[in-house]
């Protein structure tokens, strides 16, 4: 059978399908989890993800803005679907999630740092699950058989104390906003987030009555309106860095973000580097590349940028 | 090109009448013939002897010369055709230069063919020796021009026909480029999984081949490069050449493979017409040639990954640039081979749409061991192996709404694959072969064509109609007639392969552009002459071989490359190389180019030989023209002169034929190689017909000036005739007889109009082969002009006269 490329484009998913003889490459775009927070085409190394804006209806919330794959440009590298905050991407080699760049090390993983000792969990707290913003977790309680026990009131207290508590939380998923954390009356849950940086919102700047920001955000608290000024702040406790308001921004100024850190496992990768660059800065990637040594990545960043890493 | 203008020097002429036996003395009034010969001007010597040609008769040509210090000679004998190059020879043996010679025919144009009527055919006769005399007057020495040879070649192409080239030079010593447009050279053959008729492993024959090549030490690969531009001519072509960055240091590279391992990325391997997958830094086959690997930055993430693992050998540069080399060779050829057709655009098979629709080329790289299945023969659909296939054949090949051509190659290869299919899976599969005829008509191929049969391969005659898809379970239901029962008949089928036209390779049209070279009307590069000059392409020094001009098996494109070796080798074991001095000069002080942009001449050169470029007067490259004379006649200034053919030479002939009774006499324009050829032949044939006609020579029609025409009725001629090659491809020079039929069709409804009656003036397409043609013509002209009766010729040329005068006048012609 000669090659074929596929596009589909619905509702509910992107579709991109390279169909070969003897393998299927296949790239999803899950429309229901995508915030439209532009990491993925910062990340592609071959630039095919473009953002497509949303326009603003007079009256109504600001929406997020689209994604987009060229399927011409697209190569299957999976590196978006490393790299979504959401886990909103995935991309399958003849229907298994492999990704090569991983497998080769030549792209690293984020560290999604998510540690629940249930242990100290009382067994009837669920303050957890309400809390996840993108509701990923789910709280079952276990017999000491292990039986999963629906109705825990109708448990005797000595029953009740004989129970376990399984946190079940879709990893891939989560963006690590912490909101579980600090929700949890236990310190059950450790939460550590992957991007680290700097979110600021001059309120002198924003227009009257503007929250776009807030109207797009994922992550309930991470932005807030104020009662006093009708503006919006920013909760960096919770913010992820995702991005996802500054998009829809409607002033140059008003918000400022910055990826300063990024905690993903070990790799020397000029792909990476690339990455890093893009979604912090230079600075940030020298630093990185000066820890690691890497020769050749330091040389061509020297090449691209026209200055010495020094 | 001299032309050493001594025009005061007076001519004094010897001119020897051949009896040729009784072949000419036999019918025409030799004493006659000498004592006219001796009336005319400038005549200083005359004799005839029985064999001017023989010994004797080249002697007496010699002393003459010497004795008598003539500086023109004419031999009144047979055709220039035979002995034009004998008699230059001896000419200029004694000192004359051989362009100072001139043949009338009065054997082949009188005695034979008009035996019966003695005393016209002297008369005739006596005309053919006027005008030799009248153009002999004119006639200048040339020199013919050497020009030194670079002993190097250039191929083109590196598939089998190619490498067979470059390996049969490079054994003769000459150093060769071989120019790659791929990684690696190997062409379709090196994806090939058996040959037919003798199954053997494609690979294992050319691998050895390809690696001779590439050791060669004459031999110099330059792969994965472009052809961008050729000037020059033969002996002396300059080439410019881009190399492609592979961001791999060829000679750094090793070939070790521990890059490609650690790469991460895929795509879809060209080399595996898209069935499996290379990696980004990869080689598109194992027993690649240069073994050099190459990043496809279309898909490559810069990982660097590969970097680390070249190591020390530090063989990957991410900043290679293209290059571009310029290489001097003294001959081209040509071998870019061809491409499939991929029927997407037949709805009829459903390729493309249908999982389970495949090429035959597809098929080569499923069965083969090497290739992305591992050699299993299994469905895109559901990853299993068929238990029927059927084969389609002739798929846009001999359609005349598609390719109407035979792809020549198509029906042996399947008879290979229906074999494979037979002895690798016996009884567990069934196969059908739909074919229109079973051509397999060499050494070995009837017989593998009876061993398919024998297997039990059910061969079905007919045309496919249709082929649908089964939903559920992606079998395909073949619809065709079936010939030998004289009913539709359907079939169902696991999967399909299609064998489709195999069509002229993309870049071809751009390649004819660079190399000045013409493709046919299928789209493949034309040879020079179908059958005596098959591997020369029309542009002296380049030669093709292979499947580029046209599809080809194995056995014939290996030959062909092989042939095309020793053409070139002609060239380059030669020192210098002559090049004929009957060319075209252009007079820059009458070229209108100068002040406007005209540049006509250089897009009629059938040769692209001029160079015309803005505000410069146009120039004859003069070792790239073929000396056709098309531009001469086609330049509106008239500034291009032909040498040996110039207008005044032949304007000459024209006033000598018609100098008594026009009215009565055809006067024709002869193309050298069709036209004047059939004449001879009519004569040699001893067809005979009216002595009315009075033929010049030119060397092609296209040299043929309408003012040659107008000059001749203004002169009085009964009759006029201007033959040529038969369209649409005879002309020697590819197409000077398409210019001259344009020419002419705007010329024709002029003299209508003017009052020529039609028959008077006509355009005949005669091959050298069609002696009985040209004498039919001249009976028929003869007839007509009869049938007018010389009071209407004379009137209408009464009428015609004045006007006729005026144009001339205005051209300064008369
Ligand atoms: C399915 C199939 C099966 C076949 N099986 C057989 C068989 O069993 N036996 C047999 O005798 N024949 C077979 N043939 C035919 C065989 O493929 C041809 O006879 C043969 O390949 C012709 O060789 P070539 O060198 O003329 O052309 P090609 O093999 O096409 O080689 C041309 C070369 O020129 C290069 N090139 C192209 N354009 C350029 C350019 N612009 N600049 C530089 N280089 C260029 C190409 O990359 C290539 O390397 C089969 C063909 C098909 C389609
Ligand atoms: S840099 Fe490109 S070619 Fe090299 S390993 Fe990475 S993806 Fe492959
Ligand atoms: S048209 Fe003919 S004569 Fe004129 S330059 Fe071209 S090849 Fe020579």
């Amino acid at each position: 059978m000669p090659l074929q490329m596929l596009k589909r484009d619905t509702a509910e998913a992107l579709t991109l399908e390279w169909f070969l003889h003897v393998r299927n490459y296949r790239l999803i775009l899950d429309k229901n989890l995508c915030v439209g927070c532009q990491i993925c085409t910062l990340a592609c190394p071959k630039e095919a993800i473009k953002l497509e804006k949303q326009p603003k209806i007079q009256g109504e919330k600001a929406k997020h803005a689209k994604i987009n794959i060229d399927l011409e440009i697209c190569n299957f590298c999976g590196i978006c679907d490393i790299l979504c905050p959401y886990g909103a991407i995935n991309v399958t080699v003849n229907g298994e999630h492999v990704l090569s760049v991983v497998e080769k090390e030549s792209f690293p993983q984020l560290i999604r740092n998510i540690q629940a000792d249930t242990s100290k969990c009382p067994v009837d707290c669920v303050e957890c699950e309400e809390a996840c913003p993108l509701d990923l977790i789910k709280v079952t309680r276990l017999t000491a058989d292990g039986k999963v026990v629906e109705d825990i009131d109708s448990l005797t207290e000595k029953e009740k104390a004989e129970l376990q508590v399984k946190i079940d939380i879709e990893k891939e998923r989560c963006p690590c906003c912490r909101i579980c954390e600090f929700k949890c009356p236990e310190a059950v849950m450790r939460v550590r987030k992957f991007f680290h940086g700097k979110m600021l919102i001059h309120p002198e700047k924003c227009p009257e009555s503007c929250t776009d920001c807030l109207d797009v955000c994922p992550i309930t608290g991470a932005l807030f309106l104020s009662d006093k000024d009708k503006k919006v702040y920013v909760n960096e406790m919770f913010c992820v860095y995702c991005g996802a308001c500054k998009v829809v921004c409607p002033v140059d100024e008003a918000l400022e973000l910055k990826r300063t850190k990024i905690s993903h496992t070990p790799v020397r990768s000029g792909a990476w580097n690339k990455a890093l660059e893009r979604l912090a800065s230079p600075i940030e990637m020298t630093k990185e590349l000066k820890a690691k040594g890497s020769q050749k990545a330091m040389e061509s960043v020297e090449k691209r940028l026209g200055w010495k890493a020094t | 090109m001299a032309q050493k203008e001594d025009e005061t020097e007076e001519s004094r002429i010897g001119v020897f009448i051949c009896h040729c036996g009784l072949n000419i003395a036999g019918v025409l009034d030799i004493k006659e013939l000498v004592e006219f010969a001796k009336t005319l001007p400038d005549v200083i010597y005359v004799k005839d002897n029985r064999y001017t040609c023989a010994d004797p008769g080249q002697d007496e040509i010699r002393k003459a010369i010497k004795e008598y210090k003539l500086n023109r000679v004419i031999v009144a004998a047979c055709s220039p055709r035979l002995h034009e190059p004998t008699f230059r020879r001896t000419v200029s043996e004694a000192g004359l230069n051989p362009f100072l010679f001139e043949m009338a025919n009065i054997r082949e144009f009188s005695s034979w063919c008009h035996p019966n009527t003695p005393k016209e055919a002297t008369e005739k006769a006596k005309d053919l020796i006027l005008m030799a005399i009248a153009k002999a007057r004119l006639l200048r020495p040339l020199e013919t021009m050497e020009v030194p040879v670079t002993n190097k070649a250039l191929v083109i192409g590196g598939g089998i026909a190619g490498m067979n080239a470059a390996l049969d030079l490079a054994e003769m010593e000459f150093k060769v480029y071989l120019l790659e447009k791929n990684e690696s050279i190997g062409g379709h053959m090196a994806q090939l999984d058996k040959t037919f008729p003798t199954l053997d492993c494609s690979l294992c024959i050319e691998g050895p081949k390809m690696v001779d090549v590439g050791r060669h030490p004459n031999i110099e690969i330059i792969a994965y490069a472009d052809l961008l531009s050729v000037s020059g001519y033969i002996g002396n072509f300059k080439v410019k050449i881009r190399k492609n960055p592979r961001y791999v240091i060829a000679e750094n590279c090793t070939g070790c493979s521990e890059c490609k391992d650690v790469c991460p990325i895929e795509y879809p391997n060209e080399w595996d017409i898209g069935l499996g997958v290379r990696k980004s830094i990869s080689v598109p086959f194992d027993q690649a040639v240069p073994l050099v690997y190459t990043i496809n930055k279309d898909y490559c993430i810069e990982c660097y990954k590969c970097v680390d693992a070249c190591g020390a050998r530090q063989a990957i540069n991410f900043d290679q640039q293209p290059e571009e080399i310029e290489l001097e060779v003294g001959t081209i050829i040509v071998a870019i081979g061809y491409d499939i057709y991929l029927p997407y655009d037949n709805p009829l098979y459903g390729y493309g749409k249908y999982t389970n629709v495949i090429t035959s080329l597809e098929f080569e790289r499923l069965i083969l061991a090497a290739g992305p299945t591992g050699g299993k023969v299994v469905r895109a659909s559901d990853g299993q192996k068929p238990h029927s296939i059927a084969f389609i054949q002739c798929v846009g090949s001999r359609d005349i709404n598609k390719y109407p051509y035979c792809s020549n190659f198509c029906c042996m290869y399947t008879l290979k694959h229906v074999i494979q299919l037979k002895e690798k899976y016996k009884e567990d599969i069934e196969v059908y072969v739909f074919y229109m005829d079973m051509r397999s008509n060499f050494k070995g191929y009837e017989e593998f064509y009876q061993r398919a049969r024998e297997l039990g391969v059910n061969f079905v005659q007919g045309r496919v109609s249709r082929v649908f898809e089964v939903p559920e379970t992606k079998n395909l239901i073949i619809h065709a007639e079936d010939m030998a029962l004289g009913q539709p008949i359907e079939v169902e089928a696991e999967m399909v392969v299609l064998a489709t036209a195999a069509i002229p390779k993309k870049g071809t049209g751009e390649m004819a552009r660079i190399l000045n070279l013409t493709c046919g009307a299928d789209g493949f590069f034309m040879e020079s002459h179908p059958k005596l000059k098959p591997i020369d392409a029309p542009t002296d020094g380049i030669f093709l071989a292979g499947a580029c001009q046209g599809p080809k098996d194995i056995p014939y494109s290996v030959s062909q490359g092989s042939g095309t070796a020793s053409r070139a080798a002609t060239v380059l074991s030669k020192p210098t190389w002559k090049i004929e001095p009957i060319i075209a000069v252009v007079d820059p002080d009458k070229c209108r180019n100068v002040t406007t942009k005209c540049g006509i001449c250089a897009q009629k050169c059938p040769y692209g030989a001029i160079k015309a470029e803005e505000g410069k007067p146009a120039q004859v490259i003069t070792a790239m023209c073929h000396g056709c004379g098309t531009c001469v006649a086609e330049c509106p200034a008239d500034a291009i002169t032909q040498m040996h053919f110039t207008d005044a030479q032949i304007f000459t002939q024209i006033r000598a034929a018609l100098k008594t009774n026009p009215e009565d006499k055809i006067l024709a324009f002869l193309c050298n190689w069709c036209s004047y050829a059939g004449a001879d032949l009519a004569g040699t044939s001893r067809f005979e017909y009216p002595p009315t006609i009075r033929p010049i020579r030119v060397m092609c029609s296209g040299r043929v000036d309408r003012d040659f025409v107008l000059e001749a009725f203004r002169l009085g001629a009964g009759m006029v005739m201007i033959g040529a090659c038969h369209l649409p491809y005879d002309c020697h020079y590819i197409n000077g007889n398409w210019k001259m039929k344009a020419r002419m069709d705007a010329l024709t409804p002029m003299l209508h109009k003017l009052g020529l009656s039609p028959e008077r003036f006509r355009v005949e397409y005669i091959s050298a082969a069609e002696g009985v043609k040209f004498a039919e013509v001249v009976r028929e002209m003869t007839e007509q002009m009869l049938a007018l009766g010389r009071d209407k010729i004379k009137a209408e040329n009464e009428k015609l006269r004045p006007i006729l005068e005026k144009m001339l006048k205005r051209k300064k012609i008369i």
